[in-house]
């Protein structure tokens, strides 16, 4: 068993500002990522304004101050790098991995966006920024079969109000309802540099790296109060299983059973970690093996379970599987229901913990195989965490996890009585 | 509140290295690998001359049901046994198919880099290809097409490489097959293919550190029990371009985006334009700052995104541009998509786009090439195209050299705006007649 999942140095500081810098030098090749954690995510918007956070996120490619529109990419593109960004409920992170000359270069532009959007922001690019997010709305979500599972399961599994009851992407209304004032406000209040980390990995020192990041973002302010999300740790029990179905133009039954869990980077999610491995990765685990291999009710390419790794309130657990020909929803809903039961009622074997267990070695040395995948999961941890050094806990928690673990994991977070469940059926054929 | 203004200058540039390649023949098969010190993670994949092009004409989908067949027992175990047994190691049988060859590989920590081989090797050679599990796999392969063709996109590609290569070819039939040319294989199709493809040695493709392995053993456990020499390849094809434009409409009712994909037949990978050609695509369509992306995303708002590129296997090729566009502005998006790729054509590219360009694909070079899963891939290029172990260097020289002039004749030459094929999958009776309208070409209802 390894002792470290992070055999790599760390350094980090604070700038005057707040700003927290986070460094690995690694000089195996000559490209460095750069990675920016902003602590905002769609978990911080109100009412109305669904989808914000995200559209925002475009908003940061279209220029700042000292960067026209469009040069943005242009710049990265044209050093030879990769860029992109990502919001989830949580946060919103920025990145981009360079040839390592090119270093200078995106400290500045991630600097010029952190402290002069606002000046450039216009209707104009809200307006077009908005169009394309309301296409990526409709090409990821409502133009394919199943697209808007995660809009579905979210509010059925966090109550109104909850930091988790809306889907990052957003409703319509909110998008058609974005004004300019609020995305200016926005960036006001959270795009700070004491709400954010930065992170590099790769061909660079962290002397080096410190004094750039001192050079190019040591004069933006910090901002004295940031508003926290609503707490939504504390989730009251449905105390009632909760079941929706849903008919739509789909190729086949598919049915999603989800529980709430526990957060991530908790004990009670490393467990459950493992136990999503157990029951939902590869052809050895147990959905496989009942339901597609077993008893064929599933398709065998389309059964999964998964954590989704999310921090501030208890993460859920999805388990999924599509309906072989002639099975009815039904059928397979109970057949998944009855599989996710078991895991409290019938033991994990040594063999079934073994496999999980190499399979979640190898997803980790995976992530850390390339600097950019270093510098999301520093960013992670020491956003999350308050220090990026924790990181290298993972792996040793998720191979410190007991069958009995699991199975008390299983009695007391996946209950019949707190499930959700959702089921698409096709639509009836003339 | 003072932010820097002035954008900073590159520093020193270190030069990026391809790791140092390895060639060895060993008991009767070749191992080509890469050296990368201290990664705990190493990949083996074994390359076959199956792809999909050693697919007979009426039997596509062929590759992918062996694919999944491979894994349903061994001569020396069951199903449930070989997938505990492989997975207890950390991988999974990933497999995979292009036109030119068959690729299954493992991905673990390094010491367990020989148990994998021997396994990835008895699922290849060893498959007990039961007919009852052969034609259950067959089965949900068939059912695991028809719904990703429930999806946008499939209906429309095959839609395209029927028309531009011609449905009677082999390569103008979906690369993985279609929902009834799967469910019509019988065992024999599968069995015939496995003993004439799979029991050939192929090369092992090895990523990792070799410190810690032994090439020679790899090499054995994946080439054991062997035989018959490589079948020599087959040359280009020549494909004809299209005489007029015209327009393919898929009916997908109720949809509320419309699936473009355009395209015309191109050269294949030993082009000598290959470079110029790579450079025209990618100022054309192939980066976020691209041509099509700046105007019909960020200038219209009209798509999240629209890619274009030149993509060749070793006997065909073809130039794509493919996106999902928002119903109501179907017509308009298909004319400006059309616009620049005849911009492109007739004007050639700027010095300031190909700069973007050139630096772009050559930087990618050393940015993506980082996991040990990259790296077997860029090998698996080598072997498959014949190149030389400095080919990273020798291809960087050469992005980075490609001037104004080369690649705008390369964009005259291989772009072809009035051969077209324009494919629109979406709610035909929303958007016909204002693509009638457009006066881009015939349009002609298509049923894949």
């Amino acid at each position: 068993m390894p002792d470290s999942g992070y055999p790599w140095p760390i350094e980090t500081t604070r700038l005057d500002n707040g700003l927290r810098v986070v460094v690995s030098e690694d000089r195996t090749a000559p490209a460095v990522a750069v990675n920016l954690w902003y602590d905002v995510g769609s978990r911080h918007e109100p009412d109305g304004q669904t989808g914000f956070a995200h559209l925002f996120e475009h908003l940061m490619f279209e220029g700042s101050v000292n960067v026209a529109k469009t040069e943005h990419m242009k710049l990265v593109q044209g050093a030879g790098g990769s860029l992109n960004a990502t919001t989830n409920p949580d946060r919103t992170n920025y990145f981009e991995t360079v040839p390592a000359e090119h270093l200078e270069l995106a400290l500045w532009l991630e600097a010029d966006r952190m402290g002069g959007l606002v000046p450039a922001l216009t209707q104009e690019t809200l307006d077009n920024q908005r169009d394309v997010v309301k296409n990526e709305r409709r090409q990821r979500y409502e133009n394919v079969p199943y697209g808007d599972a995660w809009l579905r399961l979210l509010p059925l599994l966090y109550p109104p109000g909850h930091p988790y009851h809306h889907a990052t992407i957003g409703s319509m209304a909110d998008l058609n309802a974005a004004d300019l004032a609020t995305f200016q406000a926005f960036h006001r209040t959270y795009y700070a540099p004491n709400n954010a980390v930065l992170t590099v990995v790769g061909d660079a020192s962290a002397v080096e790296v410190f004094a750039l990041a001192d050079k190019y973002f040591g004069a933006i302010p910090a901002r004295e109060s940031i508003p926290a999300a609503p707490d939504g740790r504390h989730v009251p029990a449905a105390g009632a299983p909760v079941a929706e179905t849903v008919t739509a133009a789909v190729p086949a039954p598919r049915v999603f059973v989800a529980h709430r869990t526990h957060p991530f980077g908790t004990p009670g999610y490393d467990v459950l970690t493992v136990l999503a491995t157990v029951l939902g990765s590869g052809r050895g685990s147990r959905l496989y093996q009942r339901l597609a291999d077993g008893e064929r009710l599933a398709q065998p390419d389309l059964v999964g379970a998964y954590g989704v790794d999310l921090r501030h309130a208890p993460a859920p657990l999805i388990v999924t599987a599509t309906a072989r020909p002639g099975v009815t929803g039904e059928r397979l809903a109970a057949g998944v229901a009855e599989v996710v039961d078991e895991l409290a009622t019938v033991p994990v074997t040594a063999a079934e913990l073994d496999r999980a267990k190499a399979l979640l070695s190898t997803a980790w040395w995976r992530q850390m195989s390339t600097v950019d995948g270093r510098a999301d999961t520093l960013g992670r941890y020491a956003t999350q965490f308050g220090d990026p050094a924790k990181a290298a806990e993972r792996l040793p928690a998720w191979l410190a996890v007991t069958a009995e673990q699991i199975a008390e994991l299983a009695a007391e977070a996946l209950r019949a009585e707190d499930r959700v469940t959702l089921t698409y059926l096709p639509e009836e054929t003339a | 509140m003072s932010l820097i203004a002035d954008r900073p200058g590159p520093g020193l540039a270190r030069l990026y290295r391809f790791p140092q390649v390895v060639r060895r023949d060993v008991a009767g098969g070749r191992v080509v690998a890469a050296h990368l010190p201290g990664q705990n993670l190493a990949v083996a994949l074994l390359l076959l001359d199956a792809g999909a092009g050693r697919e007979p004409v009426g039997r596509e989908g062929l590759g992918a049901v062996l694919a999944k067949a491979l894994e349903e027992g061994t001569a020396q175990r069951d199903a449930t046994g070989y997938a505990l047994a492989i997975e207890a190691l950390g991988t999974e049988l990933v497999t995979g198919l292009d036109w030119d060859s068959f690729q299954v590989s493992v991905q673990v920590p390094v010491g367990r880099l020989s148990a994998a081989v021997e396994l990835l090797a008895e699922a290849v050679r060893t498959p007990r290809l039961d007919p009852d599990d052969v034609r259950r796999v067959r089965d949900d392969e068939a059912t695991a097409l028809r719904m990703d063709w429930a999806n946008p996109g499939p209906r429309a590609e095959a839609a395209l490489r029927a028309d531009l290569f011609g449905a009677q070819n082999r390569w103008g039939r979906p690369m993985y097959g279609d929902p009834d040319s799967v469910a019509a294989l019988d065992v024999e199709d599968v069995t015939v293919f496995h003993s004439e493809w799979f029991l050939r040695p192929g090369t092992l493709i090895v990523a990792g550190d070799l410190d810690r392995l032994d090439l020679d053993a790899l090499g054995a456990a994946a080439f054991a029990g062997t035989g018959g020499g490589p079948v020599p390849p087959e040359g280009p094809i020549d494909v004809p371009l299209r005489a007029g434009r015209r327009i393919l409409l898929v009916d997908r009712p109720g949809s509320v985006q419309s699936t473009l994909r355009l395209g015309h037949p191109s050269p294949h990978r030993a082009h000598p334009d290959h470079v110029p050609m790579t450079l025209a695509g990618t100022v054309l369509g192939g980066a976020f700052t691209s041509r099509l992306n700046h105007l019909i995303r960020e200038v219209r708002g009209y798509t999240y995104g629209i890619r274009g590129d030149f993509a060749s296997s070793r006997r065909f090729g073809r130039f794509a541009v493919s996106s999902g566009v928002q119903t109501a502005v179907t017509a308009p998006a298909l004319v400006e998509a059309v616009g620049e790729i005849t911009r492109t054509c007739v004007g050639g590219v700027t010095e300031d786009e190909l700069a973007v360009a050139r630096s772009w694909r050559a930087g990618q070079l050393s940015v993506e090439l980082q996991s040990p899963r990259a790296i077997a891939s860029a090998l698996t290029t080598l072997v498959v195209h014949d190149l030389p172990d400095d080919h990273h260097a020798r291809l960087r020289e050469s992005l980075l050299a490609a001037d104004v002039a080369e690649v705008s004749a390369a964009a005259a030459t291989h772009l072809h705006p009035d051969s077209l094929t324009l494919v629109v999958e979406g709610d035909a009776a929303l958007i016909r007649d204002e693509l009638t309208a457009t006066g881009l070409g015939e349009i002609v209802d298509a049923q894949p």
